[in-house]
């Protein structure tokens, strides 16, 4: 019985961006990274095109991360203690795009001022080639602080800010104007802030191929299905053409699920939760991979192996 | 196609007579549209209609089951493609594979320790669903004495896996009072399977490589006279599941194409060469469509991990969604930092754990049991008063943790102030902010109340 | 002891303390831990309490002059206003003996909103006067005599029967006692005024309530109320003519001790609390009613019959019924349908053998006023798919047309009743009711009602205002005020930014009228509880908006709505102007339509029996819309194709 395969063809399209710039536009990068493009649901090629892979950005912190698991700070070594180190190593480790997330304060408890951040982004664009995002610490005067300085430190490279918020959006976006990068726009797991911060920063004029979504996740165990269900909704209404949502999404799978016990720790867990090692790699690789079957275009991850799985799937999944 | 509740209301009587226990002939088509009442409750509907609402009722992926003594899983009856657009309502069924090859210790061993494991998620006590036992020897009665052995160590269903009809006969015999899915019909054996399947009355699988060649099997197998069936298209790895599970999913609910309206079975196990990576598909299996999951692989974490994954896409998205009440700590706070209390509507919850954690303050969330209502809405309905203030105070032992009498309400129930404190004593109470956004400013000045 | 209406606390050996109220002079002994406001109350003092006493609204602003009191919130007052002695009567405790200055821009106004004498009101259905439970017979007697020694009540009883048919004819003994001096005063003429049944007791049987000597048919009185959280409105009613005759509205006396109804229920449910609701609502009306009354030169007592309308909450409060249950889960009122009563079981001052009507609600927060403004709006009555909504504090509406009908109610809070923003006001002499801003330099101008210097801002005045904010980039679709605009108008003050509306010199209370970034958030979600309540009405049923061919907009506050503005501001559905309807007050309209016709009582118990009633709280699909109507205008963009244009001629934006 010949069954006719219901195919979707959507009119709308997620827009594709470029993250980085080489020297002939006006950079330093040795690679760029396009992200989005995709006119389908995730890996449904009877249905329409994904130029783009998912890609993976390694998140590397401005100062050992005391507070990460010691399951990390194991697997990356001494580089922790050096952004220019660890960025290099995580291009070696498989990373399409290296994430430098500043700290409130410097060793010694010092604010991080804007003249640390633009020295800490120098030393990252000179240590690896690959295009980069700059992460604020998520308070509001701080990140405006530092992002602006960072935002004309890297002029020119194409870089990410983040987080661009609903609270804070002018002045990064201001500054993104102003020096050629990208925003991410961060909003809490709903499908109407997000769009709503979109058009905010629409609104101020910035070239829509420079603006990406961040509509936060969960953990698996720990909220995911919200994140992933606002990824579908927002992919959704991506193809279904609403302009305002047709922008690559990032979401934090890294962060999210090494907060949570079940990644972070190795004792004082019930006994059912298995082996620590294996148990936290599969913790970061499942709230990944689930969420890149929620339309996640980029993802944020911290730990080298589970970098290595991520990769694994997408590239099986691209497989046609 | 599912009818909208006015298109139902115009097929009801209009009498409004409540006699089906809701107020008007509208509010009874809306429930019938959400599925959650049953047309047989209206006495006057009248033949026509009837028949017109239940063709639009019929299930588009039909609901099958399986049992053992103990235990039941039913999958299937899925209304939508995407969780969002209602909810998906049966989570699909996590089975172990066992081979009769294997010695019989092993078998039940594997079968033992999957089965024995539980873990305790959200309040929830979670555990794998049953055993799907191969005749990989090739003899029936190999395969029996597996049936026979794991039986002994679980009352959790069974899938019997041979394409020996033979051995499925002797399988299902030792299997005897209970309903195990056969695996599988395929177009060498599937008369001798079929007709096994309807004397038994269980539930069949049937296999073919592509969609076509599935649906005429299908058609066969209904025609010998079997209703519940399960498919499996024969896709074993990330991105053929993926697309075959969608347009099978798509070719039920949208096309309503009956020859494949039914639970899909998957072998994640088969498409991956380690835990990881078994785990990585399966749990796509699980929120894309799979009615049941066989596992090659067992592990504590990944049957964790995979359980968990499974409450949260089955979870219902239109109910309010909660948080657990009790002590929430932000930014590793000491016994001198303040102590907040607010609702467990979670989206309440997270924009004030948010702010305060975006704050780099330290500080003490209390989460109040207010039935998932926000902070307005939970004390108008009294659900957030001053009893549950202090209640939740007092059963919380914040008062162990910190060594202030200080504690924060919310802005918008600031007229509680002085019966919290009549119900506090000891304590002082604040007024914090109303909304959550002026907590951090409001934090900083917080030694000074 | 949080509540004001509690008696005074227990503490009563403790020496009592003077609290002295300027400019009044009045002056009162409290124990000590007393509430200013409940001081006030004693000395006779009139102290504005919109929040109902929860220290959430900060209107109830006084001086402390001298004397020691402890503020237990300080909401809404700023470091400076405590310095300079401000504190907030309903949260602060007498400490010892004190003088207050009660301020006089905050004094409550007994303003009437309605004086102006409004246009004839037309009913849409021929009225038959002959047919109607309250009747007026004149008969004449044989006078008595040797030969006739027939008693007065049975000889008007024999005469009755013979000429109308009235028979088994009751009648209570105050009035008997009045029998025999209005026979004989008229001569043996006499008018009756009979109630022949009543709406619970179709089949009667007919009591005579008031005996007038002589014929005197020319008139016969009754009213029709509508009892609102805000605003009373009373409307004499001639039944012979079945015409209105005149009308009087003032606000409902209850608003000091709460403005919304939840406010109300609690204050209701704490010490004598509800009997204390009840008058003053019985006050404002029978104060309402003498006005009707003198107006047409008749006495309340010559008036027989009341129905009244009002929100399920309002309906209990005046039947004097505890409405605790209404506001706890699952939300069920004590009574939808009142049984008829006589008004003096509640105080009501029309004629005492009078009864009252209260027309029947839906559920809790779908009350009399609903169904009532169903009725009279003309939902019912067309195939055409129509959307009515009273817009007022609780935001009630309705979907349907003639076959059925669906409601919900979306708290919309009571910012656009001029509460919940720092210089909004009720819509009288002084209040800005519409604004202009000049996109270029973000100069405000407004049109004051009376032409007066303002003294704030009325809810038309701020939905106008977010409009032209928003139009002209002052605030952006989120509603946060650009502070980089090269305008002193938008500044930072220590709540947040704020935009200047009009500057202290102009402004008759001597301070800058402005909107504050909170204001700006309230009025934000005040908008998007309406249109979320539009859009999920519509999507329980499977249509959409657009569907809609009529939009009947009730309640006082709606007759004074720019569309315009309302839509831009993304409050109203993006239709065709000739699609709105503004039927000013459904609700009296209703109570009126109850009062003349038997028809429109039966389609009354009808409209209730076929209205569903969607309870929002069940699902999370409110809260969705919700959010996505909290955005100038919506943040699907696609919904307001109007002001999609607007914009991209204003600005390009």
């Amino acid at each position: 019985m010949p069954v006719e395969i219901p195919v979707e063809q959507w009119p709308g399209r997620v827009i594709e961006e470029t993250i980085g710039a080489n020297p002939a536009e006006g950079g330093t990068r040795s690679r760029v990274v396009k992200v989005g493009g995709e006119n389908t649901l995730p890996f449904l090629f009877t249905d329409g095109e994904m130029p783009n892979l998912p890609r993976i950005a390694i998140e590397i912190a401005d100062r050992r991360p005391t507070e990460w698991s010691p399951l990390l700070l194991e697997a990356w070594g001494d580089v922790v203690d050096d952004p220019a180190k660890w960025a290099k190593a995580a291009e070696e480790a498989g990373a399409d795009l290296v994430l430098l997330q500043l700290s409130l304060t410097r060793d010694g408890g010092n604010p991080t001022t804007a003249a640390d951040a633009k020295a800490l982004t120098r030393a990252v664009l000179q240590a690896t080639g690959l295009p980069i995002l700059v992460f604020g610490p998520g308070q509001v005067d701080a990140d405006n602080e530092l992002l602006v300085a960072v935002a004309e430190e890297a002029a020119g490279e194409r870089i990410v800010l983040g987080i661009c918020e609903e609270k804070n959006y002018r002045t990064i976006v201001a500054a993104a104007m102003a020096n050629g990068h990208l925003v991410n726009g961060r909003t809490a797991m709903d499908v109407n802030l997000a769009k709503q911060l979109n058009i905010l920063i629409a609104d101020m004029g910035l070239p829509l191929d420079r603006i990406i979504m961040d509509p936060t996740t969960a953990s698996l165990g720990y909220g995911i299905e919200y994140g992933y269900s606002v990824m579908e909704r927002l992919r959704l209404a991506a193809l279904q053409g609403d302009k305002m949502t047709q922008f690559p999404m990032l979401v934090t799978p890294g962060f999210e699920a090494w907060r949570q016990k079940e990644a972070k720790v190795g004792e004082g867990v019930p006994a059912s939760w298995g082996d620590w090692r294996q148990r936290a790699v599969l913790w970061e690789a499942l709230t990944a991979s689930d969420l890149i079957l929620a339309g996640a275009d980029i993802v944020v991850l911290r730990h080298p192996e589970t970098v290595k799985r991520v990769r694994t799937f997408i590239e099986r999944l691209m497989a046609k | 196609m599912a009818l909208t509740g006015l298109q139902i209301y115009k097929l009801l009587p209009q009498t409004n007579c409540k006699e089906c226990g809701f107020p008007t002939c509208l509010a009874f088509a809306m429930k019938l549209a959400a599925k959650q009442a049953e047309l047989s409750a209206c006495p006057y509907v009248s033949e026509e209609a009837k028949a017109q609402l239940d063709a639009a009722a019929a299930p588009p992926i039909r609901l099958v089951s399986v049992a053992g003594p103990g235990h039941r899983v039913e999958v299937g009856n899925e209304t939508v493609i995407f969780r969002h657009e209602k909810t998906f309502y049966h989570p699909p069924g996590l089975f172990l594979r066992v081979k009769d090859s294997w010695p019989l210790e092993q078998v039940k061993g594997a079968a033992k320790e999957a089965m024995d494991y539980t873990v305790i998620y959200v309040g929830m006590n979670l555990h794998l669903d049953g055993v799907a036992v191969e005749a990989a020897s090739g003899d029936p009665e190999t395969f029996a004495a597996a049936v026979k052995a794991v039986q002994e160590v679980t009352d959790r269903p069974l899938i019997l896996m041979a394409s020996d009809p033979a051995a499925l006969k002797a399988g299902l015999t030792a299997a005897d009072g209970t309903r195990p899915l056969l695996y599988a019909a395929t177009a060498e054996n599937w008369q001798a399977v079929a007709e096994i399947a309807k004397s038994a009355n269980v539930p069949v699988a049937v296999r073919a490589d592509s969609l076509d060649d599935l649906a005429d099997l299908t058609e066969k197998v209904k025609g010998a006279g079997i209703q519940d069936i399960v498919l499996d298209p024969g896709v074993r790895d990330p991105a053929g599941t993926l697309v075959t599970l969608t347009q099978l999913r798509r070719l039920a609910l949208k096309k309503n194409f009956r020859p494949l309206g039914f639970p899909i079975i998957t072998f994640p196990g088969e498409g991956a060469s380690d835990v990881i990576e078994e785990a990585q598909l399966a749990a796509e299996h699980i929120a894309k469509y799979a009615g049941f999951i066989v596992l090659d692989r067992f592990a504590p974490e990944m049957a964790y991990a995979l359980l968990a994954w499974r409450v949260n896409i089955y979870t219902n998205p239109q109910e309010p969604i909660k948080v657990q009440p009790g002590i929430y700590e932000i930014n590793s706070p000491t016994a001198d930092a303040p102590v907040m209390i607010t609702t467990n509507f979670s989206i309440t919850y997270f924009s004030v754990a948010n702010e305060v954690d975006g704050s780099g303050l330290p500080g003490w969330l209390l989460v109040a049991d207010a039935e998932g209502m926000s902070v307005l809405t939970a004390w108008a309905a009294g659900k957030f008063d001053a009893e549950k203030i202090a209640k939740t105070v007092k059963t919380t032992g914040i008062e162990e943790k910190i060594t202030h009498r200080k504690l924060i309400i919310p802005g918008a129930v600031a007229v509680l102030m002085g019966e919290v404190e009549e119900e506090l004593p000891g304590w002082q109470i604040l007024v914090g902010p109303r909304e959550a956004v002026d907590l951090p400013g409001y934090l900083k000045l917080w030694k000074s109340f | 002891m949080t509540t004001t209406s509690a008696p005074l606390p227990p503490n009563t050996s403790a020496p009592l303390l003077t609290v002295v109220f300027r400019p009044y002079e009045k002056r009162v002994e409290v124990p000590p831990g007393t509430l200013l406001s409940d001081a006030a109350r004693l000395a006779g003092v009139d102290v504005l309490m919109p929040c109902g006493g929860q220290g959430r609204c900060g209107r109830c602003a006084v001086i402390v002059e001298s004397g020691s009191v402890r503020r237990r919130s300080t909401q809404r007052l700023s470091p400076d206003d405590i310095a300079a002695g401000y504190a907030l009567a309903c949260q602060t405790l007498v400490e010892s003996d004190v003088v207050v200055f009660v301020p006089p821009q905050e004094r409550i106004e007994r303003r009437i909103k309605e004086t102006k004498r409004a246009a004839k009101i037309e009913l849409p259905f021929p009225y038959d006067r002959h047919d109607q439970p309250l009747r007026k017979f004149a008969v004449t007697l044989e006078p008595p005599s040797l030969a006739d020694q027939t008693d007065d009540w049975s000889r008007l009883q024999r005469e009755l029967a013979r000429r109308y048919g009235l028979r088994n004819l009751q009648a209570s003994l105050p009035v008997l006692r009045r029998l025999p001096g209005a026979l004989r005063e008229g001569d043996w003429t006499v008018t009756v005024v009979v109630e022949l049944d009543s709406w619970d007791h179709p089949e009667g049987p007919p009591r005579l309530i008031d005996f007038l000597p002589g014929e005197r048919l020319e008139s016969l009185w009754a009213v029709a109320i509508d009892i609102g959280t805000t605003s009373n409105v009373v409307w004499l009613v001639d039944m012979m003519r079945g015409q209105v005759m005149a009308q009087a509205a003032d606000y409902n006396g209850q608003i000091a001790r709460g403005e919304d109804v939840i406010s109300r229920i609690i204050y209701a449910s704490k010490g004598n609390g509800l009997q204390e609701l009840q008058e003053l609502v019985i006050d404002t009306l029978n104060r309402l009613i003498a006005q009707v009354a003198a107006e047409q030169n008749i006495r309340p007592d010559e008036i027989y019959k009341a129905t009244v309308a009002g929100n399920t909450t309002m309906i209990h409060l005046f039947a004097g019924i505890p409405p605790e249950s209404i506001r706890l889960m699952p939300f069920i009122s004590v009574v939808n349908h009142l049984p008829t009563f006589p008004a003096r079981e509640v105080g009501l001052e029309i004629n005492p053998e009078g009864t009252v009507d209260c027309l029947p609600g839906i559920a809790s927060y779908v009350g009399a006023d609903i169904t009532a403004g169903v009725l009279s709006s003309g939902l019912c009555d067309s195939g055409d798919l129509s959307l009515f909504i009273d817009i007022g504090t609780n935001g009630e509406m309705v979907l349907g047309d003639c076959s059925w009908l669906i409601s919900c109610a979306c708290s919309a809070g009571p910012a656009f009743e001029g509460a919940g923003v720092v210089h909004g006001m009720r819509a009288t002499a002084g209040a800005i009711e519409e604004v202009w801003i000049n996109p270029e330099t973000y100069e405000a101008t407004y049109k004051v009602i009376g032409d007066e210097p303002p003294r704030g801002i009325c809810g038309s005045g701020l939905i106008s205002l977010l409009a032209e904010m928003f139009i002209t980039g002052v605030v952006d679709k989120s509603g946060n005020i650009n502070l980089d605009l090269p305008t002193e108008r938008v500044r930072r003050r220590e709540h947040g930014p704020e935009y200047i509306v009009a500057w202290a010199d102009e402004t008759a209370i001597g301070r800058d009228i402005v909107i504050t970034a909170v204001d700006i958030d309230n009025l934000m979600r005040a908008k998007a509880a309406i249109y979320a309540g539009f859009s999920v009405l519509a999507r329980s049923v499977g249509l959409s908006l657009q569907d809609v061919q009529r939009l009947l907009i009730g309640g006082a506050f709606g007759q004074y709505i720019n569309v315009e503005k309302a839509i831009q501001i993304g409050m109203l559905p993006d239709m065709p102007y000739d699609r709105f309807h503004f039927l000013g007050n459904t609700s009296v309209r209703g109570a009126y339509y109850a009062l003349v016709s038997r028809e429109m009582r039966r389609r009354l118990t009808e409209v209730g029996r076929m209205m569903t009633y969607l309870e929002l709280s069940a699902d999370n699909t409110f809260f969705d819309e919700f959010n996505a109507a909290l955005f100038l205008p919506h943040t699907d963009l696609s919904q307001f194709p109007s002001v999609a244009a607007l914009m991209e001629k204003e600005h390009g934006r």
